[in-house]
């Protein structure tokens, strides 16, 4: 069978289709870019602000409340290498790019997450979603970003957004599950109201589950950014991008070097607040 | 406020060692290429001689005996669409990589796994390097691999089996970890030799969860061979790095569909398995 004639058809259909949109939808989709650019460079330009050894030493605060004093030292250490490799603006619009989408996903995944957790209707719903959104390679969620928005920050604001909602909605809809029935009726026996219950009883009790969900949508958040290096996210993905495709091999080794720091020490410190999270209750 | 001072560049200082790495274990790296090279062109080959409705036809009579007919349906719809996408190479070549790295990579995990289980110091030295491997980013996986074997399919499938490696091989000590102590005591009471305890007690045990490691092993590779399209691996991932950079997306589109219908088709295979395997145990 020759499907050559079909498939060009098919390309001409989604050219045509993806014109219709674009023309039709302009504003729709201008606004919703001006929305994520503007997120983004707000959140840039606070971490551009402080000079590159206040970041340093805030992150090396933060982990030493958290991790400990080890951590904390070589979390500040690593830092300043990332700024001394000359790659510090990189590296913070790697952050922002970071911590835009984090956010955007969980403001979009926990209230999700918690009526999922209520009504298991939505959830057995919204289930077959979820796991085909995990199954698919993260690769292809660029596609139908770029087509709507073009190149630059938005297109791959919007793809890390998409795979990193997943598992904030999963695990929030399993920490409002998993609150121990003894809890709720013992809330419901002193006459709590439905919402003092939810804040007081059901919260606390999934807040682990939740804090879960914040580290493994940000660990999916930069598997993605750097992706993103490819449709003009800007950023550490970019460098790397650019420096593999002319085979310049320091500036790889040194891009990766700061990703690597970069996610090391965001998964460390979210993963102990989780943990303290825990230990603090029991 | 820039002292020069402070300025210190890793990669400068590493670049040369991995020239000096190129010059003088040429012909090593020139060996794993070669072969790397000659195990995927058969395998592709050998999936690519086979007529295409012919090898859809192999794949749903053997989903159909292996899983049942609901996988059989799913595996002749998935197929069927790449070839009407016009990506049927692409897609055996995605199929190809995904396959062999799969492959070398449970090759890897499993005996590693099992001795971990074995001995708890080996698994305390090994969990630390898993933990730091499975939180980098999968881009990061490529870059050591484009240094030493340059663009194409080798460096992606070099990257690909180092990250399929990890899910493989903690849930190959979990499930033997899981295995319970009776029946390897059962075992060797009644004088069997480890070799048996392993194949005859352990190993049917274990399968579920080993199973379960599968699964992610595949999906995770196929991941990493798509992403592997931007430094020039070939196959569908390829076909998407083209629908992105020129924006041709006709071509983009009817690409990640492809990969949708892959990556569907190798999830619901391999969880097939694992639900006809739970099934007879339940009752």
């Amino acid at each position: 069978m020759d499907s050559s004639g079909f498939i060009d058809l098919f390309d001409e259909w989604t050219d045509s289709a993806l014109e219709w949109v674009s023309d039709n939808g302009e504003f729709l989709f201008d606004s919703i870019r001006q929305v994520l650019e503007g997120l983004y460079a707000g959140i840039l330009w606070l971490l551009e602000l402080p000079p590159f050894y206040l970041i340093a030493l805030i992150v090396a605060l933060v982990g030493w409340r958290l991790v400990n004093v080890w951590f904390a030292l070589l979390s500040g250490v690593a830092l300043a290498l990332c700024f001394s490799m000359g790659l510090w603006p990189e590296t913070m619009s790697t952050l922002a790019l970071v911590l835009t989408a984090t956010t955007l996903a969980l403001v979009i995944g926990i209230p999700i997450g918690i009526m999922a957790g209520f009504f298991p209707a939505l959830d057995r719903f919204m289930e077959p979603g979820l796991d085909l959104i995990q199954t698919l390679p993260p690769y292809i969620y660029l596609l139908p970003a770029i087509a709507l928005l073009g190149y630059g920050p938005a297109t791959a604001l919007i793809a890390t957004v998409i795979v990193a909602v997943p598992p904030a909605i999963r695990l929030t809809s399993l920490g409002i599950r998993m609150t121990p029935k003894e809890f709720i009726e013992l809330g419901e026996a002193l006459g709590m109201t439905p919402a003092k219950m939810f804040f007081k009883i059901r919260l606390p009790f999934a807040l682990p589950s939740i804090m879960a969900g914040i580290n493994q949508s940000l660990m999916m958040a930069f598997g993605m950014v750097v992706i993103a290096g490819i449709v003009g996210s800007g950023g550490l993905g970019e460098t790397i991008y650019g420096a593999i495709r002319t085979l310049d091999i320091a500036t790889s080794i040194n891009g990766a070097i700061a990703i690597v720091v970069l996610t090391m020490v965001l998964d460390r410190i979210t993963q102990s607040a989780a943990r303290l999270g825990t230990r603090r209750k029991s | 406020m820039n002292p020069s001072i402070l300025q210190f560049s890793p990669g400068a200082f590493l670049a040369p060692s991995v020239d000096w790495l190129n010059t003088n274990f040429h012909p090593l790296f020139a060996a794993i290429s070669y072969l790397v090279e000659a195990v995927l062109s058969g395998f592709e080959a050998a999936l690519l001689f086979v007529p295409p409705y012919g090898l859809i036809a192999i794949v749903v009579v053997l989903a159909f005996v292996a899983v049942g007919l609901r996988a059989a349906i799913l595996a002749g719809l998935c197929l069927g669409f790449c070839l009407l996408m016009g990506l049927w190479t692409a897609s055996m070549q995605t199929l190809s990589l995904v396959t062999v790295a799969v492959l070398i990579s449970v090759l890897i995990a499993f005996p590693i796994g099992v001795l971990c289980s074995r001995y708890k110091t080996l698994e305390a030295m090994v969990r630390p390097v898993l933990d730091v491997m499975q939180t980098v980013p999968p881009w990061v996986y490529l870059i050591p691999a484009v240094m030493i074997f340059s663009l194409g399919r080798v460096p992606a499938i070099i990257a690909t089996i180092v990250y399929g490696i990890p899910p493989m091989l903690r849930l190959t000590t979990l499930a033997f970890n899981q295995v319970p102590k009776e029946f390897i005591e059962l075992g060797s009471a009644i004088g069997a030799p480890p070799r048996s305890v392993l194949w005859k007690i352990e190993i049917p045990l274990a399968k579920q969860t080993l199973l379960v490691g599968l699964n992610q092993c595949i999906l995770l590779s196929l991941a990493m061979v798509v992403l592997a399209g931007l430094v020039g691996a070939g196959g569908l991932g390829a076909e998407v790095t083209r629908g992105l950079t020129r924006m041709e997306m006709g071509l983009g589109l009817r690409a990640g569909l492809a990969i949708v219908a892959v990556a569907l088709l190798l999830d619901r295979l391999s969880r097939g398995l694992l639900d006809r395997d739970r099934l007879p145990k339940a009752k």
